[in-house]
């Protein structure tokens, strides 16, 4: 299907809007980012020419490690440093309805309408990673729209998301204490992701031990691959100046070892084959629900033709499909 | 179209502490398919601010207090987005019902049914 | 139309206890029976506090009231008192009073028109002494406010320290604050607030200073009502309310600085909610009496009678008045108000009919105190005491509810006990999933409320708008305000201020220099900045 002449002009009028500073205008390429389809791969176009780039903090955990309340007293230092800041919150949609409660903002009264701040809540719309599909886009969308650091908050359920790693330059993992049964049983996948660990609610009983079980966790690594280990109590604002420290550190180690380069490498990797990955799953979708598979689907009821065959045919019309679409 | 993807602000202008009603109202409209952005007790410019950056379909206030203070954060959501239909509920007497009518704004005072307030939600968000 | 008149309909309390079709002796459990046998006034107290009942003191008619300026809520106080009423109630405006602020906090200034509301702005001692005017401070028994466990310190020094003032000796004075963990850490969670740890400091500095210098004044009172309305059963109520009164014992015990018994003693005036299960809320007061004394025997070994017994000021729902034909309320409090005379309360205030409207009217508030008039002039309820006392059916819910409230306070230990059920946001969870149980209720129709699900024509002449309040209760505050600041003696005002800044810092009792602090006419705001300085923030649980 061909964009529409219109949206693709009221797309690219929004984003110059957003590019100069339209908070109304960004919000709703953002919405139009979420819904998919036709308008986002327009705005997606819009963002080839990449403006200054911004750098992407990932703040992840489990649900209720204080993560926005964390986030709260971390936008108060990061502000002097970035003076903007942009924050997207991911909390997961619900599978039975698909509708979400995102109370995120609700933590984060002290930014609430100050105007060097952007807080965008998202809802995971189904996507298993814990980032929204529109998450990355609308990163890149932030940073074509000049805002210099951008936060991500999102949920990590169980095992730490490894999709907060390939969209964020910095990955923040917030512990809490008496977590060091979770700390072990996730030993990979939490050394995989965190550059930085968190263990927020400092003021609680178990703090020492949980240190000491993530300590040991790591003592595999070698010193200078090993994630910082930062105490706070998100509540009292205590420990936010060490984090922000040690996310100013981290980023000028990985930027001056060249690391930053390759990771942002890997991040356009990801990005790329997630937008392809969303836009074939699009297009397949279309292909089934408008019948276009129900010849093959047939034929291979009756006996007619065997599943392989029928795959390549569909695969065909899909990727002929898939270029009309991109030529139209 | 369905509710699907549809944004609605919930917010507290009061500085009351009530979460029954707001609470009972967000889940009702999450399950039925809306995205509820809670953020509490807010003032008149930070409900505005919100209702710009989340860009929600519809603006959901619980009033426990002044009705006064509710029309200041109406006026300020209707100042920059015009086009989003507001809906209220919690303590809101006849008196402030009918102010807040005369503003273009349905209320849904205690004793509303969650169906019906859902059935707003649909209608106010062009989701039927 | 609901469907509950047919033959499938189970019939269950409203906290879902079952019910049967009728009750015979054998149905009373066992070790139920012998507390029957025991005459009112007597351990267990079950049947009743006292002996002669209300034929000897008429439970105590007790009204929350106030709104505006002070001299607003003074003038509504008066007309109460006129109108029969034989206690007072002050509440302070919600918005600076709950949160500490001063009228000119960012966050109360955005909402300057909700100032006074719902009580009277008082932000120093010259406002307390204005709202104070011409009560019969001595004889009356006094509610001082600070339901809100931040806000007590400040309310109860200010009533204290104008009552001084006009020279009455406080070791006679009677009366209440609240203090209440409930109203706040569950059911109307506050912008800010100290975490509950140092709130618990408060109340055991308050039941200390009472103990040294206030014999007649009841410390703190804990408000299962707050608890109730915001969603809690009746065994969920009583289970949580002596879950609560156990934090303040340990912590006595802890500190060891006051007699045990009388830390029990003070913490033995609550508060109970009535509702509209007319025989299930009068059980609820027989069961909560019952297991005040278990406790204290069991957990304590108190059983001094004077400690043992339970009084009871008790609320009637608000939650239960609705919105839809208020006139229906005045109905509604009147059974509510029977419950809990029924269950033998020591005192009670009845909500107003146009309860989910606004505060109350005038009229709304005199219909609250004639319910309860009528109810005590022309009913003969105070001639005998415990009347439902050794009804099959009585006596085995009052027995049942005692079992399941025993339950649930075991649940709340298990959660690390009563503040780490607040702190973890558990207790929220269980009121807001009977919330939710509630509404399912109505829509599918077993939970009928007339004028709401049921019966919705109103043809009735009457217009009830809701009380409209008045409309320069911030300006004046505001002015009220800079006066203070302007005139004020100001190096002992901010003395007293650092003084009591090295008390909330170091732990020692915090009334004294509070007191001071009053005294020196330190504003609510400029306590409340130090609270928040030394205690920071509640970590709320809830997400609203
Ligand atoms: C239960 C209750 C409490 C509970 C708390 C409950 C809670 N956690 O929410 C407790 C006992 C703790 C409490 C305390 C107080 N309360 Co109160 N409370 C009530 C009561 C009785 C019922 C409220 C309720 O929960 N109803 C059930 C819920 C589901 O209904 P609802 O909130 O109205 O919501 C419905 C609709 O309004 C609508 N709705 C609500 N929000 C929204 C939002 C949108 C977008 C939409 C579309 C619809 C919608 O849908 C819901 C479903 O029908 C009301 C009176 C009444 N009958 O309404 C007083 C009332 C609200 N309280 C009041 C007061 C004054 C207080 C106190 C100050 C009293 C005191 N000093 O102790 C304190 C508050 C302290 C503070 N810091 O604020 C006043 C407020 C007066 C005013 N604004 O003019 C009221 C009206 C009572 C009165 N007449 O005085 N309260
Ligand atoms: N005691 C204590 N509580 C904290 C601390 N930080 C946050 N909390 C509390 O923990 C609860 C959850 O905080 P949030 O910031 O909402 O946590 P979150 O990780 O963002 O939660 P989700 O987004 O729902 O996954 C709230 O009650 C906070 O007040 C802390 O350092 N100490
Ligand atoms: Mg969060």
């Amino acid at each position: 299907m061909a964009v529409s002449q219109q949206s693709a002009q009221d797309t690219d009028q929004l984003l110059e809007r957003a590019r100069a500073g339209d908070r109304g205008a960004l919000a709703r390429l953002i919405s139009v980012l979420e819904r998919g389809g036709d308008a986002a791969a327009c705005v997606e176009r819009g963002l080839s020419s990449r403006g200054a780039a911004g750098y992407t903090v990932g703040i992840t955990g489990a649900p209720g490690a204080g993560k926005s309340t964390l986030v709260n007293t971390l936008l108060g230092e990061a502000l002097t440093d970035a003076g903007r800041v942009a924050l997207l919150a991911v909390d997961p949609t619900s599978p039975l309805s698909r509708g979400a409660l995102l109370g995120d903002r609700v933590r984060m009264h002290s930014h609430a309408a100050s105007s060097q701040v952007f807080i965008r809540s998202m809802a995971s719309r189904g996507q298993l990673g814990g980032l929204a599909v529109a998450t990355r886009s609308a990163r890149r969308l932030l940073e074509a729209c000049g805002w210099p650091l951008i936060l991500i908050e999102t949920v990590g359920v169980g095992q730490v998301e490894l999709d907060v790693a390939s969209t964020t330059d910095t990955v923040v993992v917030v512990l809490n204490p008496g977590w060091g049964d979770e700390v072990q049983a996730n030993k990979a996948g939490l050394m995989e992701v965190a550059d930085i660990f968190v263990i927020n609610k400092a003021d609680k009983a178990g703090l020492q031990a949980t240190r000491r079980d993530l300590e040991s966790a790591l003592a595999s690594l070698p010193m200078e691959r090993r994630p910082a280990i930062v105490e706070t109590v998100a509540t009292e604002g205590r420990g936010a100046a060490d984090l922000w420290a040690a996310i100013a550190s981290h980023r000028e180690a990985i930027t001056l070892s060249g690391e930053l380069a390759s990771r942002r490498q890997q991040q356009l990797r990801a990005e790329l084959r997630g937008l392809i990955d969303a836009r074939l799953e699009a297009e397949l979708d279309q292909l089934f629900a408008s019948g276009g598979a129900d010849t093959q689907l047939e034929a291979v009821g009756g006996g007619a033709l065997d599943m392989a065959a029928a795959g390549d045919a569909l695969l065909r019309e899909l990727c002929r499909r898939a270029s009309a679409a991109i030529a139209g | 179209m369905s509710t699907a993807g549809k944004r609605i602000l919930m917010a507290k202008t009061g500085l009351d502490g009530h979460w029954r009603g707001p609470t009972v109202v967000a889940k009702a409209l999450r399950d039925a398919g809306f995205e509820v952005i809670m953020i509490g007790m807010a003032r008149p410019e930070e409900v505005m601010q919100a209702s710009i950056d989340e860009d929600v379909d519809l603006v959901g206030l619980n009033i426990g207090g002044h009705v006064d203070v509710a029309v200041r954060a109406i006026g300020m959501v209707r100042e920059s987005r015009p086009e989003v239909p507001i809906f209220v509920g919690g303590v809101v007497p006849p008196h402030a019902k009918r102010k807040l009518e005369g503003l273009g704004v349905e209320v849904y005072p205690p004793g509303s049914q969650l169906p019906d307030i859902v059935a707003a939600a649909v209608r106010l968000t062009g989701a039927a | 139309m609901n469907s509950n008149n047919g033959n499938g309909r189970v019939w269950n309390t409203a906290s879902g206890l079952h019910l049967k079709n009728f009750y015979a002796p054998d149905d009373v459990p066992e070790s139920h029976r012998k507390h029957v046998a025991v005459p009112p006034g007597e351990s267990p107290f079950h049947r009743g506090a006292y002996p002669t009942g209300y034929r000897t003191k008429p439970w105590r008619i007790f009204q929350l009231s106030g709104f505006g300026k002070p001299e607003d809520e003074n003038e509504r106080i008066r007309f109460l008192l006129e109108q029969g009423e034989t206690g007072f109630i002050m509440e302070h405006d919600r918005n600076t009073g709950d949160h500490c602020y001063n009228v000119d906090h960012p966050d109360v200034v955005a909402r300057r028109e909700d100032v006074g509301l719902t009580g009277a702005v008082m932000q120093s001692v010259r406002d307390i002494d204005i709202c104070m005017k011409d009560l019969p401070l001595a004889t009356s028994y006094g509610h001082a406010g600070g339901a809100v466990v931040q806000h007590a310190p400040f309310a109860l020094a200010g009533y204290w320290t104008v009552a001084k003032q006009r020279g009455v000796d406080l070791a006679r004075l009677p009366g209440t604050g609240q203090s209440d963990f409930f109203l706040t850490y569950l059911g109307c969670v506050t912008k800010q607030q100290i975490p509950t740890r140092d709130g618990l400091r408060f109340n055991a500095d308050i039941m200390e200073f009472c103990d040294k210098h206030l014999p007649r004044w009841v410390p703190v009172s804990i408000a299962g009502y707050n608890g109730a309305d915001t969603g809690l059963n009746a065994y969920q109520e009583l289970g949580a309310l002596f879950a609560n009164a156990v934090e303040y014992l340990e912590e006595i015990k802890r500190r060891n600085t006051m007699p045990l018994e009388n830390a029990a003693r003070a913490c033995g005036g609550v508060n109970f909610r009535a509702s509209m299960d007319l025989f299930e809320e009068a059980s609820k007061m027989r069961a909560a009496r019952l297991m005040w004394q278990q406790l204290l025997e069991r957990r304590y070994a108190i059983t001094n009678p004077k400690v043992a017994n339970l009084r009871i000021h008790c609320v009637t729902a608000g939650s239960r008045m609705t919105y839809q034909q208020p006139l229906n309320n005045i109905v509604r409090g009147t059974v509510m108000a029977l419950a809990a005379a029924l269950g033998g309360v020591q005192s009670l205030g009845v909500s107003g009919y146009d309860e989910a409207l606004s505060i109350p009217s005038e009229h709304a508030h005199q219909m609250s105190v004639r319910i309860q008039q009528i109810l005590q002039e022309e009913t003969n309820i105070q001639a005998v005491t415990d009347p439902l006392g050794g009804s099959y059916y009585v006596e085995t819910l009052t027995a049942e509810l005692v079992e399941r409230a025993w339950e649930f306070f075991d649940e709340i230990m298990e959660q690390g006990g009563f503040l780490a059920s607040l702190d973890s946001g558990w207790l929220h969870e269980r009121a807001a999933e009977n919330q939710s149980e509630d509404f399912r209720q109505q829509e599918s129709g077993e939970q009928v409320i007339i004028g709401v699900t049921d019966h919705k024509d109103d043809v009735s002449p009457f217009d009830v708008d809701g009380f409209m309040g008045v409309d320069d209760a911030y300006d004046v505050a505001l002015e009220r305000l800079h006066e203070v600041r302007r005139t004020r003696y100001e190096k002992g005002a901010s003395q007293a201020l650092g003084a009591l800044e090295s008390v909330c810092r170091d732990g020692e009792n915090i009334m004294p220099a509070m007191m001071d602090a009053l005294a020196a006419e330190v504003t609510l705001g400029e306590i409340g900045d130090v609270y928040r300085s030394v205690f920071g923030d509640w970590a709320t649980p809830i997400q609203t």
